[in-house]
C-alpha cells in the first residue's frame, strides 16, 4: 500500500482518481489547488503524487519544479487536458516522471502509478543485470539468458523485455508499452503490440514451464518470475 | 498565391489544343474570317468594276473604229484596213478583212471560227499576236467580214496581279488573324488555368484557397468573386460542422471514459458472475472503439491546428523507415505478408519525427490490413528533381480511381474495406500530417494494388517556421 497525494482541482476527476487508487489498496490525500498541494507535499511523506497540469494557485509545472528545488524526489504522474506532445515534453522536463492526458481510463492511470511506485522501490536503473525468475538480462552486453541458456533477441525485443522486466509483477497496458519502449504517443492498434509480445514470448517460453509473460485480459501484460 | 503542395497538377504548359478550344480564339478567328472575306469581296468588286470599265472603253474604241471602216466604200475597204494598220503605231489594235469564205484578204488578223458578227469575243494569246485580244467581227453587205481586235494584255495583267494580291493578302491576313487569336487567348487561358488550379485545390479540401481577382472587373473577376463567396460560405459551414463534431467528441470523451472506468471496476469485482463479466467485456470493448474514434478525430484536429510545428527539425528518413519496418515486420510476418524496406542513405527532410513516424505507420498498417496472405508491401524512399519521395506500395485490391479522393476524407472508407476493421480515420490522420508539413500525398494504381506516395519537396523543408 502506498500513500498518494492527489492534486486535482476538478472534483469529478479527483473522485475518479481517489476511488481507483483506493480500489488498488492505496491511501490517498486530495488537494484541490496548487498551493495546498505544495504544502501537503512538503509537510507530509508521500510515495507518489498525481498532479493536474493546470491548477488554481501554483500551476502544475511550477509545482513540480518547486518540489525538485526542495529536493523532494518522489515520483510525479502529471495529468493534463493538454494532449500536445510539446506539453508532454514540458511536463516531463519540469520534473514529472510520467504524463497522461485527460480523459483517461482509470485502470490505465492506476497502472502508471504502479509502474512509478515499482520503479521507485526496485533496483536502480543503472544496474547491470536484471533478473526475473529464470530470465537474466545483461544490460551492458545486451545478452539474455533463460534458465542459463542464451537466447537471441532483436534490438526492440530486448528493449521490450527490459521494460517488462523493470516492471515485473505489474500489469502494463499496450499503450504504456508502446510509449515507453517505442517512444511514440499515438495508438498503433492492439494487434501490433500483441504480435511483438507473442514473438518475445515464443523465445522466452520453455517446455513444461508456464509462460513468463502473462496476458491480463482487457488490461495488458505482466512479466512474472517463473 | 502559392499552389497547394497536396495537389498534383497534370501539366503547367499551355497546349495548342487548349488555345484552339478557347472562345477568344474562336471568336477572333470568326471575326477575322468575316473581315478577310469582306476584304476579298471588296477587292474582287473593285477589280470587276475596273475590268468592266476597261473592257467598255476598249469595246467603244473597237466599235467606233469598225463603224468608221464600214462607212467606207466596199471597194476601198482593203486599202482602208491596210491604211489603219499602218497608222496603228501603238500596235494595240489589230485588223483583218476576210472574204465570204473566211480567207484573209487584208490586215493582220486571220479568220477563225466561233465569232458572232456584232459581238465581242476574247481570244487568248496565240502565235502572231502580241497578247490576248478582244475581238469584234462585223459582217459586211458584200459578204466579207471585218475583224478589229484590241490588245487586252494590261487587263489580263491586272487580273493576274489582283489574284496574286488577293492570295497573298489572304495568307498574310489569315496568319495575322491566327496570331492575334493566339495572343488574345493566352492571357485569359492562363488566368482560367490559375482559376482551375485553385478550384482543384479547393475541391481537394484546401478551403483556405481563394480564386485570384485581378481587379479589372472583367467577367473572370466577377466569376472568381462569386466562387470565393461560395467557398467562404462552404468553409464556414464545414468549420461549423467540424467544430460541432470536435466538440461532441471532446465533451463525450470524458463521461464515456468515466463510464468505462465504472464498468471496468464493476468487471473486476470478485463476485461478478461469468455471464455478466462477458457482457461487461463486450460493452467495454465497444466503448473502447468509440473512444478510439473520438481520440483519432481530436488528434486530426490537433494536427490540423498546426500546433505541432515547434517539433519540426531535420529528420533522417533512413532510421525512421528502419523503425517503422521493425515495428511492423512481425505483424506482416504473422499475416504471411512480405514487408520490404528500400532506404535512401542520407535522405533528410524537415518535419516532426513523431508525426512522420505516425503517418508511415498508418500507411503500412493500412497496407498490411488490405493485402491478402502471401502479398507484398514495399516501403521505399527515392529522390527526384522535386525532393524526397516516400512510397508505400502493396499488391492488394487497390482503390478505384473514382474513390481515391474520397478515401482521404474522414470516416470515408473504400469499397474494399467494408470487411476490414477500422475507423476510416487512418488516412485522414496521414492527410493532416502531410498538410501540416506542406508535403504532397498521391494515390496511384500499382496494378494490382495501391501506391501511396508522399512527396517531401525541398522547398517545404525550411519554409515552415516554428
Amino acid at each position: 500500500m502506498a500513500r498518494i497525494l492527489v492534486i486535482e482541482d476538478d472534483a469529478a476527476t479527483a473522485q475518479e482518481i481517489v476511488t481507483e487508487l483506493g480500489a488498488h489498496g492505496h491511501e490517498t490525500v486530495h488537494a484541490d489547488n496548487g498551493d495546498t498541494g505544495l504544502d501537503e507535499a512538503t509537510r507530509e511523506p508521500f510515495d507518489l503524487i498525481t498532479l493536474d497540469r493546470m491548477l488554481p494557485g501554483i500551476d502544475g509545472l511550477a509545482l513540480v519544479e518547486r518540489l525538485r528545488e526542495r529536493r523532494i524526489h518522489l515520483p510525479v504522474l502529471m495529468i493534463s487536458a493538454l494532449s500536445d506532445v510539446d506539453e508532454r515534453i514540458a511536463g516531463l522536463r519540469a520534473g514529472g516522471d510520467d504524463y497522461m492526458t485527460k480523459p483517461f481510463a482509470s485502470n490505465e492511470m492506476a497502472m502508471r502509478v504502479e509502474v512509478l511506485l515499482r520503479r521507485q522501490a526496485q533496483q536502480p536503473a543503472d544496474e547491470a543485470i536484471l533478473r526475473v525468475g529464470g530470465i537474466e538480462i545483461d544490460l551492458i552486453r545486451r545478452k539474455v539468458k533463460v534458465d542459463g541458456e542464451p537466447i537471441r533477441l532483436l534490438h526492440m525485443e530486448l528493449r521490450l523485455l527490459e521494460f517488462l522486466a523493470r516492471h515485473a509483477g505489474d500489469i502494463v497496458s499496450r499503450k504504456i508499452i508502446f510509449e515507453k519502449v517505442w517512444g511514440y504517443y499515438f495508438d498503433p492498434g492492439a494487434n501490433l503490440i500483441n504480435v511483438h509480445i507473442a514473438r518475445l514470448r515464443k523465445k522466452l517460453d520453455r517446455p513444461g514451464k508456464p509462460s513468463a509473460i502473462v496476458t491480463v485480459k482487457g488490461e495488458g501484460y505482466r512479466l512474472d518470475a517463473v | 498565391m502559392r499552389p497547394s503542395p497536396l495537389l498534383r497538377t497534370t501539366t503547367e504548359r499551355l497546349r495548342l489544343r487548349d488555345i484552339r478550344n478557347t472562345s477568344t480564339f474562336r471568336l477572333t478567328l470568326l471575326l477575322g474570317g468575316v473581315a478577310l472575306i469582306g476584304v476579298v469581296m471588296l477587292t474582287v468588286l473593285i477589280y470587276a468594276l475596273s475590268a468592266r470599265e476597261l473592257n467598255a472603253r476598249s469595246d467603244r474604241i473597237l466599235r467606233i473604229d469598225a463603224a468608221r471602216l464600214i462607212a467606207k466604200p466596199p471597194r476601198s475597204l482593203r486599202d482602208e484596213v491596210n491604211l489603219a494598220m499602218a497608222r496603228n503605231t501603238s500596235e494595240l489594235t489589230y485588223y483583218g478583212l476576210l472574204d465570204p469564205k473566211g480567207q484573209q484578204i487584208a490586215g493582220n488578223l486571220r479568220g477563225s471560227s466561233g465569232f458572232t458578227p456584232g459581238h465581242m469575243r476574247e481570244i487568248p494569246e496565240r502565235q502572231g499576236h502580241h497578247g490576248p485580244i478582244r475581238l469584234l467581227a462585223e459582217r459586211l453587205p458584200t459578204g466579207e467580214t471585218l475583224l478589229i481586235g484590241r490588245d487586252i494584255t494590261p487587263l489580263v495583267d491586272l487580273r493576274w496581279r489582283v489574284t496574286i494580291v488577293l492570295i497573298a493578302s489572304a495568307l498574310v491576313i489569315g496568319l495575322l488573324i491566327v496570331g492575334t487569336a493566339i495572343a488574345l487567348s493566352l492571357a485569359p487561358l492562363r488566368r482560367v488555368g490559375q482559376l482551375q488550379r485553385t478550384a482543384q485545390e479547393i475541391a481537394a479540401g484546401h478551403l483556405e484557397q481563394r480564386m485570384p481577382i485581378l481587379g479589372r472587373g472583367d467577367e473572370l473577376d466577377l466569376l472568381a468573386g462569386t466562387v470565393n463567396t461560395m467557398v467562404d460560405e462552404v468553409g464556414r459551414v464545414i468549420g461549423q460542422v467540424k467544430s460541432v463534431t470536435d466538440a461532441i467528441a471532446h465533451d463525450l470523451r470524458t463521461p464515456l471514459t468515466r463510464m468505462r472506468s465504472h464498468l471496468d471496476r464493476a468487471r473486476r469485482q470478485e463476485d461478478v458472475d461469468p455471464a455478466t463479466a462477458g457482457r461487461l467485456d463486450l460493452v467495454i470493448a465497444d466503448l473502447d472503439t468509440v473512444l478510439e474514434r473520438f481520440t483519432a478525430l481530436l488528434r486530426i484536429s490537433e494536427i490540423e491546428a498546426g500546433s505541432r510545428r515547434s517539433g519540426f527539425a531535420e529528420v533522417a528518413l533512413d532510421p525512421l523507415l528502419a523503425s517503422v519496418f521493425d515495428l511492423y515486420q512481425p505483424l506482416a510476418e504473422e499475416r504471411g505478408i512480405r514487408l520490404a524496406s528500400h532506404a535512401l542513405p542520407d535522405a533528410v527532410v524537415f518535419g516532426d519525427q513523431s508525426l512522420l513516424f505516425e503517418a508511415l505507420s498508418n500507411l503500412i498498417d493500412n497496407a498490411i490490413k488490405f493485402v491478402p496472405q502471401n502479398g507484398e508491401v514495399d516501403l521505399a524512399v527515392s529522390r527526384d528533381e522535386r525532393g524526397v519521395v516516400v512510397e508505400v506500395r502493396d499488391n492488394g485490391p487497390g482503390i478505384a480511381q473514382d474513390q481515391r479522393q474520397s478515401v482521404l476524407r474522414r470516416f470515408d472508407r473504400g469499397e474494399a474495406s467494408s470487411q476490414i476493421p477500422g475507423s476510416g480515420l487512418g488516412l485522414s490522420v496521414v492527410v493532416a500530417i502531410v498538410h501540416l508539413h506542406q508535403f504532397t500525398l498521391t494515390l496511384d494504381d500499382a496494378d494490382p494494388g495501391l501506391i501511396v506516395r508522399i512527396l517531401m519537396p525541398d522547398h517545404a523543408e525550411r519554409s515552415i517556421q516554428p
